[in-house]
């Protein structure tokens, strides 16, 4: 069961490839993204956290070794702070923190800026959580369940499941999230993001994908038995191969109802 | 439940007044009337976005963009200027519930815009169904009645919040549901309210709702109201948040258990102390 | 039964030596009390530790391992992987917060320690102290109970609705735990700030108070004033679920969001019930086995403790950034929580500063104290990105951000707890615990937690989610659990080596005088090496100049006074 499961997946991973469309780089708005955003301020705030991780650890480190007990009588020698020496050691450190701190929340508050401004031009997906599957509903109409995992090996040569979430390429996407029963949340790993999706409420996220690629959605806030089954794909295509996928689909659901029609009358 | 009762009940007036004797001849089969067309189903719509670049034609016959009634939140009434029944009726019920909202003020805080979903309405049915609207002059600056330029636009920008309507042919009218729409500063579907269950608290209440908690600093105390309050779907109106008040209430529990234990402490050992000192006296 | 009239208890067992059970079961000796909830707390993380292994076993492939039905006591097979894996997570969770960590640190250690250390007898009142220790046994029956009833509760221990209410399991076991669990608490925490408020030895001022006291008396003013809101909240969990009420259902005008913002306005500032105790351990441990005074007491105690108790109430959003708060909320709690790190850093400074120009004797309690260190310097730092809205929107609800609290709270505090229960082992037995088999344990131990959870520091970055017994998704991960799950046999084998070495010490460990690591503190120097009824031989008072870390005078020369 286990290595079936990843052979799947480790060959849908291989088979994922794309043929960039000339002159596509051109359409792709020049603006800042969630995922590239997080990506910048995640390595300075690496660096911050090892600079700091470094001077005390070694510092700490040092200490340990160097202050080993000379003989079982001896006592430390460290000497009482006087009250000016007391101040300039709360004050210059409080001083330092808070500068680090301010200097993070000043990227972090600019990033967010870019996380939570949705860009002009958006085209938006609602998607309706339920226990365990995301269902998306694109603008035309377009509905798809995240649990339909048949793959469709015809489309322009990528394996491409049902449950997948297709997305243009060069497009920044916004979810309108809401939830039928508990809370879940909406995890775009490779593209840096999370919001939860609640009944009663009405969140919101979005991203954009530079270059076509696959990733994955998943459900990352408890919500039961089959919490970890509540997952699809993210493709992102380009906007003609996105195209085709659109009308192949609304084409299936006008072919479905007509179907189910159909059969009615015929009852 | 109670809400669709009473929408149908308001279609039925809209139905009875224009026609008169004939509604006595017509009862519509209760399996034609859909009741589920009489309202909106606010959790597949909420938070959709209209589009602020569509061209409405206001009464004066200017043409604005739908965007310049954005910006804050912003009531809207979805209506036709030929009906006599229902649409002025949830007009009207509109301008009383505004005249008793109090903390926030219209055309500061918030506008109002009747919109026909009738593309056949013109200037003139539109002055002429304003015109009967009484008490709408207090809000000449805030309230705006409009059409939609393009039949085009009307049917997507209705799609888009799932407002449906059709005309009847028999009884010669549009059923429609009559409801206040509440948008956000951008323009995104926040509540819904039907006046037959909402009053001007709750209007009040969807209007600081309407905005996504983007507050100013001096407004704090309608953050906080707002924070106290929380939709009730079923219900349709908003109620109490009793979990922050049982809370807050709990944070005292603590406190106060603290100050009564050193106090207990307190006297005890006073008195023991008052016990020895006797004890020794009497020695 | 023992009768307390003024505080001290009358009778607490003829005698120390000769075990009646009649005598533990009617204690109301702060000592015994103490000791009886180490037992409960250690074997709440036992079982909470079995849990661990039972996750981590699943999680090593990619699938199903079947083996996690029988870790939750469902022998028969019937539990579906997910409900099972669901069920140890949830009691792993719940059982390490709620029944270890804090009775562990606030009720055995304040238990054991706050009386002697500040020189009284007992503590205000003995009787309440007994019933809170055997309401914390009834909230681990209640708990434990959750492995025999069918349908065990899986709404994980922070319990959010809609989940907890719709769910068909057993919410109400979680709920009772914590009423008693938190009944228990409050009682303990009334208990002790008298006590530390009124009957400290004459002459201890506040700034000559040992470091543990005082981290003691903050963490229980933040369980007295916010556990109450927690039970409220979880009271009105219990009412929706089994009364029909609706106060978090938003169909019928419930908030999903208030129960989490109720529930993380306690539970983060629970954090600092774990971490100051914890901490107050460490600067015990280091200021006796470094011979050194506390660098910069003041500020440790006013800027580091009291500046944490200050802060704690109002950084709690910071668990919800994801959740759909306001934005400016999410934005303002950036910055009040990356502030933190000013009181931490504090405390920090002051632990380092505390090694500086010290004479170390490593113990094994000094050894945890040590690799504590580390612990809270990972732990602390990657808590930084977390404290940073725009970075949580990615990590939170990864495996980073369950590594991130198994470093600064799980291990951190529960290395505290072992540093405490082997530095304080003879005051308790009259037996030191030192030895190869204890360093062998502290190794392998160490070694263990650190495969364990880098690991998952490194696909959390990468987007492995929490709580996921299947991860299929992302078959490139499974090596990482692999090792992940090696390091958790490890830890498991160095902790039943040091409980091995624990049960061996207490029965026939060396025999040790007084004070064997020629502390300052009056628990050691005042008392005989178990402190009998009334735990000092005559009533204790203290100059001045007393301070529990006065090995050298105020130039750095050694103090030679008595």
């Amino acid at each position: 069961m286990k290595h079936k499961a990843h052979r799947f997946f480790a060959s849908m991973l291989v088979a994922a490839f794309f043929a960039s469309t000339p002159g596509m780089a051109a359409e792709i708005p020049n603006i800042p993204t969630p995922t590239e955003g997080w990506n910048t301020v995640w390595h300075e705030v690496l660096i911050d956290l090892w600079v700091i991780g470094i001077l005390f650890g070694s510092l700490g480190a040092y200490f340990l070794v160097k202050y080993r007990a000379k003989d079982p009588d001896a006592v430390g020698s460290g000497k009482k702070l006087d009250f000016r020496q007391a101040l300039a050691w709360c004050l210059i450190p409080c001083a330092l923190f808070l500068a680090d701190d301010f200097m993070l929340a000043a990227k972090g508050w600019t990033l967010w800026n870019t996380q939570r401004t949705i860009p002009a031009g958006s085209m938006e997906i609602k998607v309706t959580a339920s226990q365990w599957n995301f269902t998306y509903e694109y603008p035309n109409g377009v509905e798809i369940s995240s649990t339909d995992r048949d793959t469709d090996k015809n489309l322009f040569g990528t394996e491409i499941m049902d449950g997948d979430l297709v997305i243009p390429v060069g497009k920044p996407i916004v979810m309108r999230m809401i939830s039928s029963d508990v809370i879940h949340s909406f995890g775009l790993t490779d593209y840096r993001l999370k919001e939860d999706i609640m009944p009663g409420r009405v969140t919101y996220i979005w991203f954009m994908a530079r270059k076509p690629n696959i990733s994955q959605v998943v459900c990352v806030e408890f919500c039961g038995t089959n919490h970890s089954g509540m997952y699809n794909r993210v493709v992102a295509v380009s906007k003609a191969n996105y195209d085709t996928w659109l009308a192949k689909k609304k084409q299936e659901a006008t072919l479905r109802r007509r179907t189910y029609a159909a059969n009615i009358i015929k009852r | 439940m109670r809400a669709l009762t009473v929408l149908l009940g308001l279609v039925l007036i809209c139905a009875l007044l224009p026609v008169g004797a004939q509604a006595q001849y017509y009862k519509p089969p209760e399996s034609d009337l859909d009741p589920s067309i009489m309202v909106i189903d606010e959790k597949k719509f909420l938070g959709a976005k209209l589009d602020g670049n569509v061209p409405l034609i206001t009464k004066d016959g200017k043409e604005v963009p739908l965007s310049s009634f954005l910006g804050q939140p912003l009531i809207l009434v979805l209506a036709y200027y030929t009906c006599d029944g229902s649409c002025s009726v949830i007009n009207h019920e509109l301008i009383k519930m505004l005249d008793d909202v109090k903390r926030v003020q219209h055309g500061k805080d918030y506008r109002i815009l009747t919109l026909s979903f009738d593309n056949h309405d013109n200037l003139k049915t539109t002055g002429a169904f304003r015109r009967k609207l009484e008490g709408i002059e207090k809000y000449k600056d805030s309230w705006t009645l409009a059409t939609f330029k393009n039949e085009a636009d009307l049917k997507a920008q209705t799609a888009k919040i799932g407002f449906k309507f059709f005309w009847s042919p028999q009884d010669r009218l549009f059923l429609h549901p009559g409801a206040f729409l509440f948008f956000s500063p951008e323009g995104r579907l926040i509540r819904i309210l039907y006046p037959s269950q909402a009053d001007a608290g709750d209007v009040d209440l969807a209007l600081l709702d309407a905005r996504q908690g983007q507050f100013r600093p001096q407004e704090i105390i309608n953050f906080a109201i707002s924070l106290c309050y929380s939709y009730n779907y079923q219900d349709g109106k908003y109620t109490l948040s009793i979990p922050i008040f049982v809370g807050f209430g709990a944070l005292g529990i603590g406190i106060t258990t603290l100050f009564s234990s050193l106090y207990i402490y307190r006297r005890r050992q006073q008195k023991i102390l008052k016990g020895e000192i006797d004890e020794a006296q009497s020695a | 039964m023992t009768v307390a009239t003024d505080g001290i208890p009358e009778d607490t067992g003829s005698s120390h030596g000769g075990f009646k059970l009649k005598e533990w079961i009617f204690t109301t000796d702060h000592k015994r009390i103490g000791i009886m909830y180490l037992i409960g707390s250690i074997a709440a993380l036992l079982v909470a530790g079995l849990m661990a292994m039972g996750i981590r076993i699943e999680q090593t492939y990619v699938g199903e391992s079947g083996l996690i039905q029988y870790f939750v006591g469902d022998f028969a097979g019937n539990m579906t992987t997910g409900d099972a894996y669901n069920a140890a997570l949830y009691f792993h969770g719940a059982a390490m917060i709620l029944a270890f960590l804090i009775p562990g640190l606030t009720g055995f250690a304040a238990n054991y320690l706050v009386p002697l250390m500040i020189g009284a007898p007992d503590v205000a009142f003995p009787r309440i102290n007994a019933l809170s220790l055997w309401l914390f046994w009834m909230g681990i029956l209640v708990a434990l109970l959750s492995f025999i009833i069918p349908d065990a509760p899986d709404i994980m221990w922070t319990g959010y609705p809609p989940y907890s209410i719709t769910t068909s399991t057993n919410t109400a076991f979680y709920v009772f735990t914590v009423h008693l669990l938190g009944f228990a608490s409050i009682l303990g925490a009334v208990n002790f700030l008298v006590t530390i408020i009124y009957m400290r030895a004459p002459g201890m001022g506040w700034n000559q108070m040992n470091m543990f006291v005082w981290t003691t008396f903050a963490a229980f003013i933040i369980q007295l004033i916010f556990v109450p809101v927690l039970a409220a909240a979880v009271t009105l969990l219990l009412l929706d679920k089994y009364a029909g009420t609706n106060f978090y259902n938003p169909d019928a005008g419930g908030d999903v969001l208030l129960y989490q913002n109720l529930f993380w306005f306690y539970s983060h500032p629970a954090v600092y019930v774990i971490f100051l105790p914890a901490m107050g351990i460490m600067y015990e441990v280091i200021a006796t086995m470094a011979k050194n005074r506390i660098f910069n007491y003041k500020v440790a105690v006013w800027g580091g403790i009291i500046g944490i108790l200050v802060i704690t109430g109002e950084v709690w959003v910071h668990h919800l950034y994801i959740a759909g708060m306001p934005n400016w909320i999410r934005i303002g709690q950036m910055i009040t929580t990356l502030m933190i790190s000013v009181p931490v850093g504090l405390m920090v400074i002051s632990w380092w500063g505390t090694l500086y120009k010290g004479s170390i004797t490593y113990s094994t309690a000094m050894k945890y104290a040590s690799a504590n260190m580390f612990l809270v310097l990972v732990g602390g730092l990657t808590g930084i990105p977390l404290a940073m809205t725009s970075m949580t929107v990615h990590l939170s609800e990864t495996s980073f951000i369950h590594a991130h609290f198994h470093f600064i709270m799980a291990l951190f505090a529960t290395f505290s707890m072992f540093a405490a229960v082997y530095h304080w082992f003879p005051k308790m037995t009259g037996r030191s615990a030192e030895g190869k088999l204890a360093d062998a344990a502290f190794y392998v131990t160490f070694l263990g937690t650190q495969l364990t959870f880098w690991p998952l520091f490194i696909i959390g970055i990468e987007g492995m989610p929490r709580r996921y017994w299947n991860y299929e998704m992302f078959p490139q991960f499974e090596p990482y659990h692999m090792v992940a799950t090696i390091g958790s046999f490890i830890i498991a084998f160095g902790a039943a080596l040091m409980i091995l070495n624990w049960i061996k010490a207490a029965i026939n460990g060396p025999k040790v005088g007084a004070n064997p690591w020629k502390s300052r503190s009056l628990e050691w120097t005042h008392t005989d090496i178990i402190a009998g009824p009334g735990n000092f031989p005559k009533p204790v008072t203290v100059s001045e100049d007393w301070t529990p870390y006065d090995y050298a005078n105020a130039d750095g020369t050694p103090n030679t006074s008595n």
